[in-house]
């Protein structure tokens, strides 16, 4: 054998590279290798095609074709009879027509939904802004804070000409939205410094930090939700009151901060302790270290549980519906009580379910760029 | 030439004889955890000497100089560096670590950061330089090391020698008054030892106190003023390089020395 390989080496000393072997692809030969290559293949590859039409069109046939866009009023009563002649063999798109500013919105006062639709404007320009990493940089505090203030003037009102609107009357994608960005805005610098605590030297520090992630992450977020709702308002001295909406807030802040922190403490793990013992012979502070080798390293590797987190916990908030907090989610079915509209669900959820499937889809989509952008130093 | 070298080393570090020495351990001991891993550890360094500090593995070696800028603590005895005392005093570590410049056997770049960024941090965040100054100063650095050419790349995208090149550049950029090589060569491909040699023999020629861990005996005869070998946690001998290796006094440096010779 070596003979063989000295020989055909000896055989021509000084080779000229040769170019690697012409892929032979294009749409023809890829099918062929990858979808009909044996007949179980071409079996299994025809029966999906199948499948994949049939239900392809079924949808469209149900939403596009059969589909009801707007149906006759009555005085203020809509007739949805057309819609109930159908039997499910269409989308009555009409509901969505007729109920899509309650469902976006609420209860808050009809007149004035420019102000929360102005404020789902400023939270996604808010994300956008946050997401493009030439902002990145102390600029982004100021705005954020300026962002917020803004959004609690407006759907708080009572200042500037704005009529005042309590609490209790907010409702739908703001109040999703609220949670969620308010929620993971401080649940997140709360999990870093958790799992530092956690990885600290100092007992006290550390049992504080082990303790706090394992009560909350232990108990469901529904109980700690009842808790803050519930329970909370019985330590209070009589006649104080923290609004509902803040109390939820925190209780879904705790709870990702748990979360995020097991997340974030997996990234530190990750790293080698040769990159500690360099910062540290370098005579880099703990706080310098940790801020410039050891966190930029170590969420750079965990971006994709973190954002998975992210996204369950934008679809968690809409648990705060079992205390009676107007979500998107618990407007939807609110919206299908009336009953006109009752027993027109799917319309309403496929609705709601798209408007969630947006942001999860634009975070999951901006993280696999971000990934890649700031992992650039792992390629070669 | 290697001759010259030694000479005028000999006779800078002879010419500062009378400053404070930059490193003394005394009757230093450590222990991980019932093994007795340094065992009454006495040693000093004069300002301008180049130590080499050999032994077979698990002698203890590294251990001694990790704990001259504590990433190890010991737990008995005094280890004085630069006329300060290491204890648990936070500032005082501090300021032994600005002043300690240390190279690891595995590089322990920061791979998320630029060659240049990896130079200028330090100096930037500990010594509270101006970006533009520390940049000027990084480049200063790599050309000493001779890569100012990859200065803008990252470390993951250089080979194993350059790595450590950048390495000793990154731990010069802080102005150490002591530079510590903890078996820098160990992980090279033999074709890149001889670059990361040459680095440390310019710096040596350069009147650097330099503690060295390393088997490269050409280097030992070439640069340092003393060798000492340690074995299961004991300085067993220590001398000038050419008397320590052609006359060992003791079985242990003579079994070692052998292995060694057997080994290149």
């Amino acid at each position: 054998m070596s003979d063989v390989t000295l020989n055909a080496a000896a055989a021509s000393p000084e080779a000229a590279p040769r170019a690697a072997p012409v892929t032979s692809t294009g749409t023809v030969a890829w099918l062929r290798a990858n979808l009909f290559s044996s007949w179980i293949n071409t079996a299994v590859s025809l029966a999906l095609a199948y499948l994949l039409v049939r239900w392809t069109i079924g949808f469209i046939d149900w939403a596009f074709i059969n589909a009801i866009w707007t149906v006759p009023m009555q005085g203020n009563v809509p007739q949805t009879q057309a819609c109930r002649a159908l039997e499910g063999s269409g989308a009555c798109w009409a509901v969505i027509g007729e109920k899509h500013r309650f469902i976006l919105f609420g209860t808050y006062p009809y007149e004035e939904h420019w102000r929360p639709l102005l404020v789902c404007a400023l939270f996604i320009a808010l994300y956008v802004v946050s997401a493009m990493r030439r902002f990145w940089s102390w600029v982004l505090i100021p705005i954020w804070v300026g962002t917020l203030t803004l959004i609690g003037v407006l759907m708080w009102g009572g200042v500037l000409g704005l009529s005042y609107v309590p609490q209790e009357r907010w409702g739908g994608l703001p109040i999703t939205l609220i949670l969620s960005t308010f929620g993971l805005a401080f649940a997140f610098p709360l999990a870093v410094l958790v799992a530092l605590g956690r990885r600290s030297k100092l007992p006290a520090i550390k049992t504080l930090c082990v303790l706090y992630v394992e009560l909350v992450r232990g108990v469901p977020l529904i109980s700690l939700l009842f808790m803050a709702s519930v329970m909370f308002p019985l330590f209070l001295p009589e006649g104080m009151n923290i609004d509902k909406l803040l109390r939820a807030q925190v209780a879904i802040t705790l709870f990702a901060g748990a979360y995020l922190a097991e997340v974030v403490r997996a990234g530190l793990q990750t790293l080698p302790r040769g990159q500690y013992e360099a910062a540290e012979a370098l005579g880099l502070s703990y706080w310098h270290k940790t801020g410039l080798i050891i966190l930029p390293q170590a969420l750079r590797l965990v971006i994709p549980p973190l954002v998975n987190t992210f996204i369950g916990f934008f679809k968690d908030t809409s648990l705060v519906l079992i205390i009676g907090i107007f979500d998107l989610l618990t407007a939807g079915k609110t919206a299908i009580v009336e009953p006109a509209w009752q027993g027109f669900g799917i319309e309403v959820y496929v609705f709601v379910g798209a408007i969630y499937l947006v942001f999860c889809f634009a975070m999951s989509k901006y993280s696999q760029d971000l990934e890649r952008d700031l992992n650039q130093h792992r390629r070669r | 030439m290697g001759d010259t070298i030694e000479t005028e080393g000999r006779f800078a570090s002879a010419m500062r004889a009378d400053a404070p020495p930059a490193i003394v351990l005394q009757d230093v001991n450590k222990w991980f955890g019932a093994l007795h891993v340094l065992r009454d550890i006495n040693l000093t360094v004069a300002t301008g000497e180049r130590v080499v500090v050999c032994g077979p593995s698990g002698s203890g070696k590294s251990t001694m100089i990790r704990c001259i800028n504590r990433l190890e603590q010991h737990q008995q005895g005094k280890i004085m560096v630069d006329g300060i005392e290491l204890s648990d005093d936070l500032r005082s570590l501090d300021a032994i670590r600005r002043e300690v410049g240390m190279v690891f056997q595995s590089f322990n770049l920061f791979p998320h950061l630029t060659v240049l960024e990896n130079c200028t941090l330090a100096p930037i965040w500990v010594r509270r330089m101006p970006k533009k100054e520390a940049e000027e100063l990084a480049m200063e650095y790599l050309e000493r090391v001779r890569i100012p050419e990859q200065a803008k790349k990252y470390p993951g995208q250089l080979s194993g020698g350059q790595q450590q090149r950048v390495a000793i550049a990154r731990a010069l950029c802080m102005k150490p008054k002591i530079m510590l090589f903890d078996e820098p060569t160990s992980a090279l491909d033999p074709e890149m030892i001889k670059e990361v040699l040459d680095t440390m023999v310019m710096l040596a020629e350069t009147g650097m106190t330099m503690i060295c861990v390393t088997h490269e005996m050409g280097f030992a005869r070439q640069v340092a003023d003393r060798v000492v070998f340690m074995d299961r946690g004991e300085i067993v001998e220590s001398g000038e390089p050419e008397a320590l290796f052609s006359d060992p006094k003791t079985d242990r440096l003579r079994l070692f020395l052998s292995q060694i010779l057997r080994g290149h």
